[in-house]
């Protein structure tokens, strides 16, 4: 297809300025819009079809599942609210709701500065740049499960563990690692950091490639150390990003499952239960879906209420 | 951040949570009958795992045989072991196996629910049938109803490493016949050659079942039944306890049980292998070929008897063929005969057994492991002496093992839940083996009320 030139000369500024100048103009392009959205819309009709059969409609039977019991075979009997009751009643629950809890604070703790200070102290990088980030994002290419089973080895608790050895030259341990009530959670969370922390980085560099350059130049000027233009430039520069990445890593940990099930099951001790494993145990050790179902619901009950806070706090943070 | 991004958001979260576990209806399988002469295919497990080349290629050949025998059943085999997780959905979805391989601890349940056929009418046809162990077989019959085969049965006892035992300064040919000799052997084993004493396992359920068979040897029970019919937890007693408190002083007074306790089966079968556990417990037969076919020394390895805490008691199990609830008249029919073909006959038929145990010390397998048998003792005598020219297995390291079972009394696993109660039995023994300070009593009272609750709601 060829464009007219005088099309081509219709370029964007002059149109904002006509639209500003006269209300006319401004019905009809409302008019084209509406004419231009339904277009759209028939347009992702397709995608919206396809996304409700295979992503809505299951949330809406997963619904209908926490109030049934079914062996997948015979039709589900209706059972009220009875898998709510036995879950209530579960004192696991209360265990695997405070380890998850306990995990994604942890992670939010590590989780978050880390990916965070490697992406800054990466692009101050003046050489070795691309190096750095495909060794960062080399982690996330390992499937989570090899990963893990590869963190399982390092974390044996012998004095030939990798991670012992390591530290072992620094004169310290062994320590026991996975083997520990108390150790157990912060070593998941070693993992997962580590096996995640690669897109948080390139999610991170490439918001700080959008950050004036022109303002770190004024700061240099005034003589700011590279602590102060972090400080004063750059994070309030990606408060936006930092803010999602966040919200993106509650929502993450809260939904912890590879390295609890690879790593420990759960335990030692229950150490290391948390609510998505309780979820799976239900539905697929003990058959019981309706239960499990249930869990489901709530859990994500509690991360719509999460979001939902979080999205309200930081926008008043946002619009100080 | 906009409405329409935290409702994007919102639609997000629901999605990936619920759809996870979302369930489709299932389409009830037209189970009707269909003629004789009809051909079928029917889908089965217990092909060996391609890492195992040599009884690949065994097996590969029994189809080859069944299938000229049989022209009108096609076999497709699979080497995907039994796994609880995902058969119900594999059943909703019509792919489930036609026969299918499941440890003794399952057919209660899958009978109660249905998922599994009534095969009265083929089963009792076959010409063993009614030598089969009655031991095993009540668990696969209700209301005079057969539901399943045994394919091979099993006991608990001491795997244990000769080698490692010389070198401790122990008689291999005479293994600890109690858990005082345990304990004793172990820190003996662990002092002497710095490797683990006694491996012990914990998770993916290993734990509540090791709990369960070392409380039979000191006469407990993990549930037993009230006369009104309904179950409770009863380990909750001086048997449990007297476990719990050998494993705490090995761990923590003897360091014999080495550091990592928080591990499988298949974990402590590669570490037996390599060599670096002195003794633990399992079912012997079961581990010398994974042993052997992982390079695993056949003079190196011991069967003892399970060890005893007075009361000359083991755990027992099975592995048993079933046939899907979904299976047709003539895939029913077409599956047993391949259990009579694959299971029964080569431990049966005395000309069969010669052949398969020709066939199979050809190609390098474990031919003459000892085993509990799934037929009547006359029935197994009889096998062995038709097998005894092929036996490339060193019987005698199993010498020990044997004798124990003539003189232990058998229990089975819990009748109703195992697999929940082994769930819930699984923290506690990692408490004790990771915690110096675990409290036994409370640890106990907790499971206890956890076992109660999986019962009541088994119940209901």
């Amino acid at each position: 297809m060829t464009i007219a030139p005088e099309r081509l000369r219709g370029s964007a500024p002059e149109g904002r300025a006509a639209q500003a100048a006269s209300p006319t103009p401004r019905r009809r392009r409302n008019h084209r819009g509406r004419n231009a959205a339904l277009v759209g819309f028939l347009f992702l009709l397709p995608s919206l079809l396809v996304f409700g059969y295979f992503a809505w409609w299951p949330i809406a039977q997963s619904i209908v599942l926490a109030f049934q019991q079914t062996n997948l075979v015979d039709p589900a009997e209706w059972v009220g609210l009875r898998n709510f009751e036995i879950l209530f009643a579960d004192p696991l629950l209360g265990r695997a709701a405070l380890n998850t809890l306990w995990f994604t604070v942890l992670s939010l703790a590590i989780g978050l500065p880390v990916p965070l200070l490697c992406a800054v102290l990466m692009s101050e990088l003046r050489r070795g740049g691309t190096l750095a980030r495909v060794l960062a994002y080399l982690p996330v290419v390992v499937p989570p499960v090899v990963a893990v089973l590869l963190w399982k080895v390092f974390f044996n608790p012998g004095e030939s563990g990798v991670v012992n050895s390591l530290l072992a030259l620094v004169g310290l341990g062994p320590f026991p690692w996975l083997q520990s009530p108390e150790l157990a959670m912060p070593s998941l969370v070693i993992v997962a950091t580590w096996s995640g922390a690669g897109t948080a980085i390139l999610i991170y560099l490439a918001a700080l490639t959008g950050v004036s350059t022109e303002l770190y130049e004024a700061a240099e000027l005034d003589g700011a150390s590279v602590w102060q233009r972090v400080l004063h430039i750059t994070l309030p520069q990606m408060r936006g990003i930092i803010l999602v990445l966040l919200l993106l890593q509650i929502i993450g940990a809260i939904q912890v499952f590879t390295e609890p099930y690879v790593m420990t099951d759960g335990g030692p001790a229950n150490a290391t239960v948390t609510i998505l494993l309780m979820i799976y145990r239900y539905a697929f050790l003990f058959g019981n879906y309706g239960v499990a179902t249930a869990l489901s619901v709530l859990l994500a009950l509690v991360l719509v209420l999460v979001s939902a806070l979080y999205l309200r706090l930081t926008r008043s943070w946002s619009s100080r | 951040m906009h409405q329409r991004t935290r409702r994007a958001l919102a639609g997000l979260v629901m999605g990936t949570l619920i759809a996870g576990t979302a369930a489709c209806s299932a389409s009830g399988g037209d189970a009707e009958g269909t003629g004789e002469a009809e051909n079928v295919t029917i889908t089965i497990m217990g092909k060996p795992a391609a890492t195992n080349t040599a009884a690949v290629e065994l097996f590969e050949r029994q189809v080859a045989a069944f299938e000229e025998a049989n022209p009108t059943i096609t076999i497709e085999a699979s080497d995907v072991p039994w796994d609880a997780k995902t058969f119900a959905t594999r059943l909703a979805g019509g792919s489930a196996p036609t026969l299918l391989r499941v440890p003794l601890t399952e057919p209660p349940a899958l009978i109660e629910r249905g998922q599994v056929a009534d095969i009265t009418d083929v089963a009792s046809e076959l010409d063993s049938f009614d030598d089969l162990n009655p031991r095993v077989m009540q668990f696969l019959e209700r209301d005079g109803a057969v539901y399943g085969i045994p394919e091979k049965s099993y006991a608990f006892g001491l795997v244990y490493n000769r080698t490692l035992f010389e070198e401790a300064g122990l008689d291999p040919d005479a293994p600890p016949q109690t858990w005082d000799e345990v304990r004793e052997y172990a820190k003996q084993i662990s002092d002497a050659t710095g490797k683990t004493g006694f491996g012990e396992i914990t998770t993916n359920n290993s734990g509540g079942w090791h709990l369960t068979g070392y409380d039979y040897t000191f006469g407990g029970r993990i549930i037993e039944q009230e006369s009104d019919g309904t179950w409770v937890a009863a380990f909750n007693d001086d048997a449990s306890r007297d476990v719990l408190e050998l494993w705490k002083a090995m761990r923590w007074e003897d360091d014999s049980l080495g550091d990592n306790v928080l591990g499988k089966q298949e974990d402590l079968v590669a570490e037996f292998t390599a060599g670096n556990v002195g003794m633990w417990v399992s079912a012997p037969p079961d581990v010398y070929p994974n042993y052997v076919a992982a390079g695993g020394d056949p003079a190196a390895f011991g069967a003892g008897p399970m060890p005893q805490g007075g009361a000359d008691a083991t755990l027992a199990g099975a592995t048993v063929l079933m046939v899907s609830a979904q299976a047709t008249e003539a895939e029913k029919a077409a599956a047993v005969k391949w259990i009579d073909w694959r299971a029964l006959r080569p431990n049966y038929d005395l000309e069969v057994a010669a052949e398969t145990a020709k066939a199979s010390a050809a190609d390098g397998l474990p031919v003459g492991v000892p085993v509990a048998p799934i037929f009547s003792d006359e029935a197994y005598a009889a096998y062995r002496a038709a097998i005894e020219e092929y036996v490339n297995v060193p019987v005698e390291n199993f010498a020990p093992y044997v004798e124990s079972l003539t003189a232990f009394e058998y229990v089975p696993e819990p009748e109703v839940a195992s697999q929940e109660i082994y769930a819930a039995l699984d923290p506690l023994v990692q408490a004790i083996l990771t915690d110096p300070n675990a409290d036994i009593d409370a640890l106990l009272d907790d499971a206890e009320s956890r076992v109660n609750t999986i019962l009541a709601q088994n119940a209901s």
